[in-house]
């Protein structure tokens, strides 16, 4: 398709008598990409690169100089306690977080599949948590979880149910990863949520009246109909969810600091590189949480993503 | 088709709205608060006696806390915008090289910049610490706004081709068989109807830069260049500023990108699903 798009740039100036030289390279479109291609190579493939490599080096700055070590930083961190404690948490974050945010984005989407008045206005409210930046909502979020003046003590006061005054934050590992990680689906559900409103809205409405012919109901129509065909969207979302979790910073940093309790696999990436100043770990440790992303991703695109022809 | 109306769904949709709105709602209750107001039991669900002296003591006050909120309130937007302009200015330009051209190289120049985007985020946070360290570019506006516009890069470069490739060829042709030059061309006749598309990235651009934390936090470690999410993280977990007061402080951080998302919602969206599907 795109093949066949006229190039300008070889269109023949009227009047021109001689064509241009075959053989000579036309400079205008690497002037219009060299910009950008110094800054992707300089400031992501070669840090990238950095990474892989200085991963398999000592790049310690407590303890020059830079020498290799093999898989020296990864045995290291597989021995570090507070590093796996972190990638229990963050497996915590990604299951809760990917299925909470795929569930939450299907249904609202599905809520909202069909025109209705205010349904824009409603779209607008809905992206906003995904527009405020990760370190704001921790605080606007603290202020549902903080035990005196907190919205979730304040009801259970309210409603008689208790004295009000619990501790949600930091006390039960379990809870408080679900709590942060909460937080971080109310952030993100937004995007999912648009990118499977968008698929639905390819949905013909043909399909639906004629499985209401058939006397399809609405579950029915729902698993036969929509979910097969919002698919694409549905993986697009997964992976965009799973890439959020895994890389899950902002929330628990300011929602719970360092504790263990909540901290993740980035959290510790930071802690390792840049209070401890051990970059060779640091760098391991990025490098695996990379390696974990990309795989987990293709698997999504390989069991959830189908080509959809309408 | 006339589908029956589920009574719950209307329940789904007030459920739905105020999921999105209360977090920002209490906030904002808290930040009108007096500290004790804030804390009374039976609580407040609205402020009885609202009042605007957490804002008058961060924007007009002489403490430290309210002097670097309005330093790094001035950072963040500094920032954003230049972040934006430098972003969208070349994704704009090599967008319509990748559309429109053919040259070798090209295909795997693009596959390249958009294989970026599939990086996890922090893959590369220790290496450009490293990199601005060594041409001392810590704790200054070029360094953080070098380091957001690689990360950008490839999304609006994406979205930007995708709209360049959209707009009819005949267009251009008939500018230069009128003897315009090819980038009069792109300027004149392009770019004003790719306009949509890039105000989107553009917004889209500046919103994901104030959303930034942890490559700030690396790489701007004092007031200088600290951009405001940085600061309110810090204040926040030295536990010496009261609760309303970092209400206020929040409301101030969301108020430019919630004021954005509102008002800019349909380019917005355009934009991501552009971004996201294809």
């Amino acid at each position: 398709m795109r093949d066949e798009v006229v190039q300008p740039g070889r269109i023949d100036r009227p009047g021109s008598t001689t064509r241009p030289h075959r053989r000579r390279i036309d400079v205008l479109p690497y002037v219009l990409v060299a910009p950008v291609a110094i800054f992707i190579i300089g400031l992501a493939i070669v840090p990238a690169l950095f990474t892989i490599i200085e991963s398999f080096f000592k790049v310690d700055e407590l303890d020059p100089p830079t020498r290799f070590t093999g898989l020296g930083n990864f045995v290291a961190l597989f021995h570090n306690h507070a590093v796996m404690n972190s990638a229990a948490n963050t497996a915590f974050y990604v299951i809760v977080g990917v299925v909470l945010s795929t569930v939450l984005g299907i249904a609202i989407a599905v809520l909202l599949q069909h025109p209705f008045r205010g349904r824009g206005v409603i779209i607008a409210i809905l992206i906003l948590p995904w527009a405020l930046p990760g370190v704001v909502e921790g605080i606007l979020w603290s202020g549902i979880f903080d035990p005196n003046a907190g919205l979730i003590n304040s009801l259970i006061s309210t409603l008689h149910l208790g004295a009000g005054d619990g501790v949600l934050l930091g006390q039960n590992q379990l809870l408080t990863v679900g709590l942060i990680e909460l937080v971080q689906v109310w952030q993100m559900t937004p995007l999912p949520t648009l990118l499977i409103f968008a698929a639905l809205q390819l949905i013909p409405e043909e399909l639906y009246e004629a499985a209401v012919v058939d006397g399809a109901n609405q579950w029915r129509r729902f698993t036969s109909i929509t979910l097969p065909l919002a698919r694409p969207g549905i993986a697009v979302a997964m992976v965009q969810a799973l890439i959020a979790t895994l890389n899950i910073f902002d929330q628990p940093y300011v929602l719970n600091g360092a504790a263990s309790t909540g901290a993740s696999v980035t959290m510790e990436t930071y802690f390792v590189s840049f209070q401890n100043l051990n970059f060779g770990q640091g760098y391991a440790l990025s490098l695996l949480v990379a390696l974990v992303t990309v795989a987990l991703s293709l698997l999504v695109i390989r069991f959830i993503y189908r080509k959809v022809e309408l | 088709m006339r589908t029956r109306r589920h009574p719950l769904r209307a329940v789904a949709l007030v459920l739905v709205v105020l999921w999105s709105i209360v977090p920002i709602y209490w906030a904002a209750k808290s930040s009108l608060q007096t500290e004790s107001a804030a804390r009374s039991r039976p609580t407040q669900y609205v402020p009885l006696h609202p009042t605007l002296d957490n804002f008058r003591a961060l924007l007009a006050g002489h403490s430290d806390v309210a002097a670097g909120i309005r330093r790094s309130l001035l950072n963040i937007v500094v920032e954003c915008a230049a972040a934006t302009v430098v972003t969208v200015a070349l994704a704009a330009l090599a967008a319509y090289a990748f559309a429109r051209f053919r040259f070798r190289g090209r295909t795997v120049l693009f596959f390249t910049v958009l294989a970026t985007m599939a990086f996890p985020p922090y893959t590369t946070l220790i290496p450009l610490y490293r990199i601005m360290s060594a041409f001392n570019l810590v704790n200054t506006y070029t360094g953080i706004v070098l380091v957001y516009v690689s990360g950008f890069l490839p999304l609006a470069v994406w979205v930007l081709h995708n709209y360049f490739a959209s707009i009819p060829t005949s267009i251009e042709e008939a500018g230069l068989i009128d003897g315009a030059g090819r980038l009069q061309v792109f300027w004149h006749l392009v770019l004003p109807l790719a306009t949509p598309g890039v105000i989107s990235i553009a917004l889209i651009t500046f919103l994901f830069g104030w959303a930034q934390f942890l490559f700030p936090l690396v790489l701007s470690t004092d007031l200088s260049t600290q951009p405001l999410t940085v600061l309110i993280a810090a204040l926040q977990g030295r536990h010496i500023v009261p609760s309303t007061l970092m209400s206020a402080a929040g409301m101030l951080a969301i108020a430019v990108p919630a004021v954005i998302a509102l008002a800019f919602n349909r380019y917005i969206v355009n934009g991501l699903l552009a971004g996201s599907t294809k």
